[in-house]
């Protein structure tokens, strides 16, 4: 079984008249607050102007009229599709189908040896993509942590580079700039074979925090948004305000607020370049409100991102948004139950493009190996809640009930035989299921180190290079190349 | 015989209005303005403090203490004798330069405030020359730098460097944090301290400035 876009729905966090509530309120919001911004935004500005968005230039305020967002918005496709370099892993992002899969700018890493915390390296997020690559319920491979051995500058080019080279999934991730934006798509172009082959089945695609809440225009990503949407680079509009301290302490008025910035960002795009590619980007996210830091493991991150894809279905374009953050710094229970209930909560909420939901640890600042393996697990018993249960003649079994009788096993029966790798959800061995004795014989073990084990697998079996002996070489003369 | 608890118990509650009546009230019963900051205000104040660090307070309360205790100040500055006034030293505090982020910086700008410093909030996306200006400018004992991002952290070092070749090093002592900071980072880039969180950010400007 695939576990890849499966349908969720099936938790809905808001009644249809809540989340029409929430969408009027949003409309509200933009109309009475509105949006300010800082220099360099001229051109967007002037644009919204035109377009009948009401400027106060004095106290840099952008207002925005609910028939211009409406008009806006419904020129944003409600399908969007992210490639990936082999068929099996392409993401159909539409309706209620779920996906999953990393995502993240850690700055630490649990040590593969010694389990302790250090810095992450480029190094890291190559073996990190490797073994994403061989785990199949992690659906697409969103960088998830910065390379701090190389120099800044350097960063844009060689995260993607080192991303496609481990993987053939769909890979994102963010740039610091317009300059960098256009190297990188030349880069992806030359792996594609031209531009026009990686225009017409992008398997990168971009982040762009474009707004910072509360109801802010960041311009640097607000420019790289509308690049992206000039050149039809699927893009998702990242926003993420924390409840109680860049947003409403409510989880309604987070979520109004998170909208209302939404909207305005699909409205620039769609401005910019109508019918270009983006995802609903709100990430509902709460405030340790003991440290401000961010609280990553709450159950009421998964209601609230549960909520943020009804919010994006209403408005019919494809979100993206988080699961799977946990608060603790190991992989233990507490990380274990945090993942398992968000990611449960997202999945079942019909979420289309779930990040973080694999290798997160001390809430977004920390990965581990070992914890994308135990995640991988989790995010396939998540799809499985998805697959429900079938019913047709064949799975209701009559026949087989009759055949083996009463009183008698079905162990050896033929229809077990068919069934039994299908039915249930088999995992990709790290859940202990083995009998005392035999858990004892092999070394009395957790999850963390069966996890170790099975990492130390996939990463000592032979690299699979998905970018070629050819066009390593050229990739390498034209880009400054560090791994 | 005025209880001095009262005003650290009305610090801890955050209750402003409260506070500022006890204040009084203590005046009027003759307790010294030098005895109502020093055993009532900052011990309530050392409580917040402590129980931010230990991450056992809600941060909203922490500063609607911090305001209480702005207010207080503001009634009992002028009362004190210069010397005791200006016995807590001038802090300029901002986050560097391609760094946006400031819930933090202003945590500890407001603690610092709080506990009687004089601090001035340069704000975000402060440039090194433009640290080294306001030091000219204002003549602090204590500067604060901020930075939460990765890819801001070297400016910090950058900022020291500055701070050193414009020949003020030895006039203030330089303190840093922000998420990816650490006290290695710190040493390595020869600030003088770094606080993991505002509450002890306070003891820290306290130790530093002795």
């Amino acid at each position: 079984m695939t576990s890849m876009g499966l349908a969720g729905i099936q938790y809905r966090p808001l009644s249809e008249s809540q989340v029409k509530k929430i969408h009027e309120a949003a409309l509200i919001i933009l109309e009475k607050t509105g949006f300010t911004y800082e220099s360099g935004l001229d051109d967007t500005l002037d644009m919204l102007e035109k377009a009948g968005a009401v400027l106060d230039r004095d106290l840099a305020r952008i207002r925005f009229p609910a028939e211009l967002i409406a008009e806006q918005i419904a020129k944003a496709p409600e399908r969007v599709i992210l490639y990936g370099r082999k068929e099996k892993n392409d993401l159909d992002l539409t309706e209620h189908r779920v996906h999953l899969g990393t995502g993240g700018a850690a700055i630490r890493i649990l040590d593969l040896e010694t389990g302790e915390a250090r810095g992450t390296t480029l190094k890291d997020l190559y073996d990190l993509g490797r073994l994403v690559d061989k785990l199949d319920n992690i659906h697409f491979f969103l960088r998830p942590c910065i390379p701090r051995d190389i120099p800044e500058s350097e960063y844009d080019i060689n995260v993607y580079y080192t991303c496609m080279k481990a993987t053939a999934k769909h890979v994102m991730s963010g740039v610091n700039d317009v300059e960098a934006f256009y190297r990188v798509l030349d880069l992806a172009a030359m792996v594609a074979g031209s531009m026009e082959a990686l225009v017409a089945k992008p398997f990168i695609s971009m982040i762009t925090c474009f707004a910072i809440s509360p109801l802010k225009l960041c311009t640097q990503s607000t420019l790289i948004m509308r690049e992206c949407a000039k050149t039809r680079i699927p893009v998702a509009l990242s926003c993420a305000p924390m409840a109680g301290s860049t947003s409403p302490i409510t989880m309604a008025g987070t979520l109004a607020q998170m909208h209302a910035e939404q909207l305005v960002g699909i409205t620039i795009c769609q401005l910019t370049n109508p019918g270009a590619p983006l995802l609903y980007g709100g990430i509902p996210g709460m405030a340790n409100l003991k440290n401000m830091g961010y609280l990553g493991g709450a159950a009421e991150c998964g209601i609230m991102n549960a909520a943020a894809h009804q919010l994006a279905n209403h408005i019919r374009v494809p979100n993206y948004n988080s699961s799977g953050l946990t608060d603790s710094k190991l992989p233990d229970a507490q990380a274990g139950w945090e993942k398992g209930l968000t990611s449960l909560l997202a999945a079942m909420g019909g979420s289309n493009f779930v990040h973080h939901a694999a290798g997160m640890l001390e809430s977004m600042l920390a990965v581990a190996y070992e914890q994308f393996v135990i995640d991988d697990e989790i995010i396939g018993m998540c799809c499985k809640v998805l697959d429900g249960i079938d019913s047709d003649e064949e799975h209701l079994a009559l026949e087989v009930i009759d055949q083996v009788g009463p009183g008698s096993s079905y162990m050896t029966s033929e229809h077990t035989m068919r069934h039994m790798h299908s039915e249930y959800f088999e995992g990709n061995g790290v859940t202990d299921r083995k009998s005392r004795v035999k858990w004892e014989k092999d070394g009395s073990r957790d999850a963390w180190m069966r996890a170790r084990e099975i990492v130390r697998g996939i990463l000592q079996s032979a690299e699979t290079p998905y970018i070629s002996a050819a066009q390593d070489k050229a990739i390498r003369e034209k880009y400054n190349i560090l791994l | 015989m005025f209880d001095l608890k009262l005003i650290a118990q009305a610090v801890i509650k955050g209750n402003e209005k409260e506070l500022s009546e006890i204040v009084q009230r203590a005046l009027a019963e003759g307790v010294s303005p030098k005895q109502v900051l020093s055993d009532g205000l900052l011990c309530g104040m050392d409580v917040v403090g402590e129980r931010m660090e230990s991450e056992e307070m809600f941060i909203p309360e922490v500063l609607m203490s911090a305001k209480a205790m702005g207010t207080a100040l503001k009634t009992l500055m002028p009362l004190l004798a210069e010397q005791d006034a200006a016995a807590f030293g001038k802090v300029i505090i901002g986050t560097v330069k391609g760094d946006l982020h400031d819930i933090g910086k202003n945590l500890v700008g407001m603690m610092l405030e709080s506990a009687g410093f004089e601090v001035i909030n340069l704000g975000v996306d402060i440039s090194p020359e433009k640290f080294v200006a306001e030091i000219k400018n204002h003549n602090p004992d204590l500067v604060c730098i901020s930075a939460l991002l990765t890819t801001t952290m070297p400016v910090m070092k950058k900022i020291v460097e500055a701070i050193q070749q414009s020949g003020l090093r030895d006039k203030v002592k330089v303190m840093v944090g922000g998420a990816p900071v650490n006290q290695k980072f710190a040493t390595d880039i020869h600030a003088d301290g770094y606080a993991p969180d505002a509450g002890s950010a306070v003891k820290l400007a306290r130790a530093v400035l002795q």
